[in-house]
């Protein structure tokens, strides 16, 4: 069995029997996604849900929302063969760490649980909230996950450096 | 100056969150008319049936891409001139030479602030009240 562990920021997309894709999970949330028809399945890790609207938000810090994490995941599943319409979806994490840092955890939950309501993705295994990490093992070509508890979280990563500016020099405006 | 409550908007993106996001944005920066549809033909349709001033679309989409959304767009003798700003991946930069050569009024990579879409709308309509 090949494994491939990701860590927050990251996605893995697979579409072979055989692999098992695997992360730890504080207050972040891993969302599952699997294709049982085209067998493609993707799992991503990410810090916070969406931006408040009334909180500016530097543009190179907007990767690290679940709004354009689950837009690369399902971007990068099509690619694979996936169709949106036959995904579904487990979700893991949010769990709030530490008492008093804040409502992140139990946010991001929220914006896991919105997310696939909005789009209208079945859910299957959910273990979102609590206060304990988790280890998420997804076997991306079955569709199963499942979720252990695990004594410690891994550290939030620091925000990334700035990217490049996008687009180089395409200057058109 | 104009008011965006006075710019009729239609936002299109197959995905139901990001669309979402977009609409709120809008709404914050004082558009009033928003509408949003899943689908490059849906949203022609659309607007071919009620026209707006503004098209923010993906690329990113299966069926009718962003490109050829605006291929139609400017196709179209009724709804040609019609202000289209795309939404695409930051690779996409073929992508964006061809939007441009089509004539796309703007251009926004994702992952993008709410802020910088204020900015680019600006940059085609002026600064808004």
């Amino acid at each position: 069995m090949k494994r491939i562990s990701i860590v927050q920021g990251e996605q893995a997309v697979v579409s072979e029997p055989n692999v098992v894709v695997s992360t730890v999970l504080g207050s972040c949330v891993a969302v599952c996604l699997q294709d049982p028809v085209a067998r493609v399945g993707g799992m991503n890790h990410f810090l916070l849900g969406e931006p408040s609207p009334d909180r500016p938000v530097p543009a190179a810090n907007m990767v690290r929302y679940g709004v354009h994490a689950m837009e690369l995941l399902i971007n990068e599943m099509m690619k694979h063969g996936a169709s949106r319409e036959r995904l579904r979806a487990h979700l893991y994490g949010g769990a709030t760490m530490i008492a008093g840092l804040g409502p992140i955890g139990r946010e991001n939950a929220a914006f896991a649980r919105r997310f696939v309501e909005t789009e209208g993705i079945p859910v299957g295994h959910v273990d979102l909230g609590g206060d304990h990490a988790r280890r998420v093992e997804f076997l991306p070509y079955d569709g199963r996950a499942r979720s252990r508890q695990v004594a410690n979280a891994p550290p939030v990563a620091p925000p990334r450096p700035a990217p490049r500016p996008p687009l180089g020099d395409v200057e058109l405006f | 100056m104009p008011a965006a409550s006075a710019i009729k908007v239609m936002v299109v993106d197959d995905q139901a969150s990001m669309r979402a996001m977009i609409r709120r944005a809008l709404q914050d920066f004082g558009f009033k008319d928003v509408r949003d549809k899943p689908s490059g033909p849906e949203a022609l349709a659309a607007v071919r049936a009620d026209r707006v001033h503004l098209i923010i679309s993906d690329f990113n989409m299966p069926e009718m891409d962003g490109i050829q959304l605006l291929e139609q767009v400017r196709g179209d003798p009724v709804i040609g001139k019609t202000v289209f700003i795309m939404l695409t991946g930051s690779s996409d930069r073929e992508i964006v030479q061809k939007a441009a050569a089509l004539g796309v009024n703007n251009y926004l990579v994702k992952p993008f602030a709410p802020a910088v879409l204020k900015e680019k709308i600006e940059r085609v309509f002026g600064e808004l009240t």
